[in-house]
């Protein structure tokens, strides 16, 4: 582990993880605004099926594994298409209707070879309330304005020519504010042209690229504050760096055997690694990892972090849920199917959706249970989104809306 | 002086974002149809800043209806990042139009084979969107046309008609599109189809891999060191290979097993040879698929390099230009396999074919 002196002092929280400038009310990236897929003051309803109680379902111009947002009024996720799944679309469907407002078509400039399983759309949106950044298994990454107007473009594949893998790239983009703009970053892990990047949200331009391990992962940046500003933790099998920004200086490493698929989150002062099942360190803190728990093993879904408690779910598609100061285990349950997805918490309520379409919903306090199972079609690795009481579900597709929860009389009827 | 128009307005947006700047963008459509030409043609072959081909793109999804093919010539000559920008200039000019758009103009663009693919491909799209079956009949006879999607929905499009009239339609449409099909999924589909029925099919000959290879005994590549090394084989511009163990490609993709034909072994690199003619000297596509690292030469000349291990692989997953002469050509490929110990990192091999920029399989091996 390494770790500059002058952080030594250093006091990390889990609020530090900024929210943007997007709508408390918009989910505006992949597992929502902050990164940690929590929803603390939704509610949203428990059944729902292909004929009840959804608002309404949209067809994908495409086969997409990415997950939508919610920016504002729209609700925007990306396909690819044709025979080399080389037409990329990015298409925004109105909140209220599922109507598509507009599509916009662009055509791949590098690799759109992707193992079956992924999609040439792998990579989920972010947007500031402003702007949509779209990043592609191609390295292609499009900017439009809430309109769907173009207002930049980055052919990464072509300015660093072995840049992707033809398993399919996945790390999503995250939109990071600061002080000098908002910063595009970019994780482009692979064996050939790695690197990560700070891109301009205004123009495009670079702010910051650096050069990484060449070597292949699939986790989404996270944005944490570190002592220069906004920073953003990068991480690949061999560990994590934390880096400005507005500038990518190291601010902080963390070196370990650590997947390359789930992305670590945070709970209070701790980051919560997928290495070792979970292990839990202090950025800037003592060397020393604060607790290593293997039973929190993560499959591919990412760790989530709630309320000072921790949730994985391992491939044989069991739930785990611990205590996040001490990473003592306080429950297991037992789901069933493969989980892609990867489980957010809808304010009492964890939903994880597995691969065949059913979402399990969980009850996460003293006794935690599954309160309830529902099945959509379709084949999901899409982690949902949340927005006003309802739930985006994203099959490789199609694109469903449930219902808000039902209004509850001064009975308690429905 | 033209009004100028306004474009994507969002300024309640960003009202509400609580961003105090009105998004609103002027742009002035194009005053002559050489001036909108010339945007097309700026737009198309933009390189350089992300942002600042955004306001031509504006001004170009202002054009009228009668400057829309003239712009969509443009595709004759575009960088990677150009073409996206013209298309989407010209996608949001084809939305303003809605009703307006010039659908005869628009078919014979289509129809026409000797514009660029990119241009009839979009155009296409338009059609489909405006007017379905005139896009279908526009496209229905394209079975051979040089514009890969259009050849590949014409050629769906009548094995679809050709199962729906019955068994016999069904099959006599696959033998007579098999030969014109270039994407694989879509001549498996029609192989698969006439195995089904009985008629064998030798696809790797259809798909064009080399079959016939001479291989090298093994090469150090413990920790990775062999990608990069010259071993004799490379060194010389013709490596003697008489002394090589002769190994034929199997399968329908026309697979080298290393692992068969060697041994199971990590660590290991091995050189494979095979030859092949062309009727005349030319520039010729070299293809190769392989989950392990690879290295390729013609000839004694360098056309790839590729140091991946075990990121999936693909028919056609490298692909690189190489010059061929008339005779008998060398193909080089240099096979790495590492040290990974995971079951998924177990294979060891390659296929190779060599093709026109369409896919047509070139050569013949003596």
């Amino acid at each position: 582990m390494k770790c500059p002196p002058r952080l030594s002092v250093w006091l990390l929280a889990a609020a530090t993880v900024v929210v943007g400038i997007a709508s408390a009310a918009d989910w505006p990236a992949f597992r929502g605004a902050d990164g940690l897929g929590v929803a603390p003051g939704e509610t949203i309803r428990t059944a729902w099926s292909e004929s009840e109680g959804i608002a309404w379902r949209a067809d994908l111009p495409g086969r997409s594994v990415a997950s939508p947002i919610v920016v504002g009024d729209l609700v925007v996720t990306t396909a690819s298409s044709g025979p080399r799944q080389d037409r990329l679309h990015v298409v925004a469907y109105d909140r209220e209707t599922g109507r598509p407002r507009w599509q916009r078509r662009f055509t791949a400039t590098g690799r759109t070879l992707t193992h079956p399983t992924s999609a040439v759309a792998s990579c989920t949106p972010a947007s500031d309330a402003a702007r949509i950044v779209a990043l592609f298994s191609s390295c292609d990454l499009f900017a439009l304005d809430l309109d769907g107007r173009l207002v930049w473009q980055r052919n990464l594949a072509v300015e660093h020519p072995r840049a992707g893998n033809d398993v399919g790239m996945g790390s999503s983009p995250r939109i990071i504010q600061t002080p000098a703009g908002g910063v595009v970053v970019v994780q482009i892990d692979c064996q050939g042209d790695a690197f990560a990047a700070g891109i301009d949200l205004a123009d495009g331009e670079d702010r910051w690229l650096v050069e990484r391990r060449k070597i292949a992962s699939w986790a989404t940046p996270l944005e944490l504050a570190c002592p220069g500003g906004p920073g953003v933790l990068l991480q690949n099998p061999e560990g994590l760096e934390l880096r400005e920004a507005a500038t990518g200086k190291l601010a902080w490493s963390w070196e370990g055997d650590c997947s390359g698929i789930p992305m670590t989150t945070a709970s209070g002062e701790l980051v919560c690694i997928p290495s070792d099942g979970l292990t839990a360190v202090v950025p800037g803190g003592p060397g020393r990892p604060a607790w290593r728990q293997p039973k929190l093993s993560c499959g591919i879904a990412s760790p989530l972090a709630f309320g000072g408690s921790l949730a994985t779910i391992n491939r044989g598609g069991v739930l785990v849920l611990a205590d996040a100061a001490s990473g003592k285990v306080r429950k297991q349950l037992r789901l069933a199917g493969s989980f892609w997805a990867s489980p957010i918490l809808v304010g009492e309520l964890l939903v994880a959706v597995n691969k065949e379409g059913t979402a399990f919903l969980v009850r996460v306090g003293e006794e935690p249970m599954i309160v309830a199972q529902n099945t959509l079609p379709g084949s999901f690795t899409a982690t949902p989104a949340v927005a006003d009481g309802s739930l985006f579900l994203q099959s490789e597709s199609t694109l469903w809306k449930t219902l808000p929860p039902p209004q509850k009389n001064g009975d308690g009827s429905e | 002086m033209r009004a100028v128009e306004f474009v994507c307005l969002s300024a309640s947006v960003m009202a509400a974002a609580g961003i105090g700047i009105s998004r609103a963008v002027a742009a002035e459509p194009p005053a002559s149809l050489s001036e909108a030409v010339a945007i097309a043609a700026r737009l198309a072959k933009t390189e350089g800043s992300p942002a600042a081909p955004a306001a031509q793109a504006d001004r170009l999804s202002l054009i009228e209806p009668e400057m829309l093919l003239p712009c969509l010539a443009a595709f004759a000559e575009t960088t990677p990042g150009g073409a996206n920008w013209l298309a989407h200039g010209l996608d949001r000019a084809v939305e303003r139009m809605a009703g307006r758009l010039p659908l005869d103009a628009v078919a014979g663009f289509v129809i026409d084979d000797t514009r660029p693919a990119a241009g009839r491909v979009l155009a296409s799209e338009w059609l489909e969107k405006a007017d379905p079956p005139r896009a279908a009949a526009a496209v229905a006879g394209m079975i051979d046309d040089p514009a890969l999607p259009l050849r590949y929905k014409a050629i769906d499009a009548r094995l679809t008609a050709a199962a729906a009239a019955g068994p016999e339609a069904e099959l006599a449409a696959c033998r007579g599109l098999l030969g014109s099909a270039r994407d694989v999924e879509q001549v498996e589909r029609i192989a698969a189809r006439l195995e089904q029925a009985g008629e064998a099919v030798d696809v790797a000959e259809v798909l064009g891999f080399l079959r016939r290879w001479r291989l090298s005994e093994p090469f150090d590549n413990r920790g990775g060191v062999g990608f990069a090394k010259v071993y004799p084989p490379e060194a010389a511009a013709t490596p003697d290979t008489d002394s090589w163990r002769e190994v034929a490609a199997e399968g329908p993709h026309g697979e080298v097993d290393l692992n068969g034909a060697i041994g199971t072994k990590k660590g290991v690199l091995a050189y494979a040879a095979a030859e092949v003619d062309m009727p005349r000297g030319r520039t010729a596509e070299v293809r190769i698929g392989s989950p392990c690292a690879v290295a390729v030469w013609v000839n004694g000349e360098p056309v790839m390099a590729h140091e991946i291990y075990h990121a999936s692989e693909a028919i056609d997953q490298y692909v690189a230009e190489a010059e061929f002469r008339a005779g008998t050509n060398l193909v080089l490929v240099k096979c790495c396999q590492n040290e990974q110990t995971e079951p998924w990192a177990g294979e060891w091999k390659f296929q190779l074919r060599i093709c026109d920029p369409l896919g047509t399989p070139l050569g013949v091996q003596p």
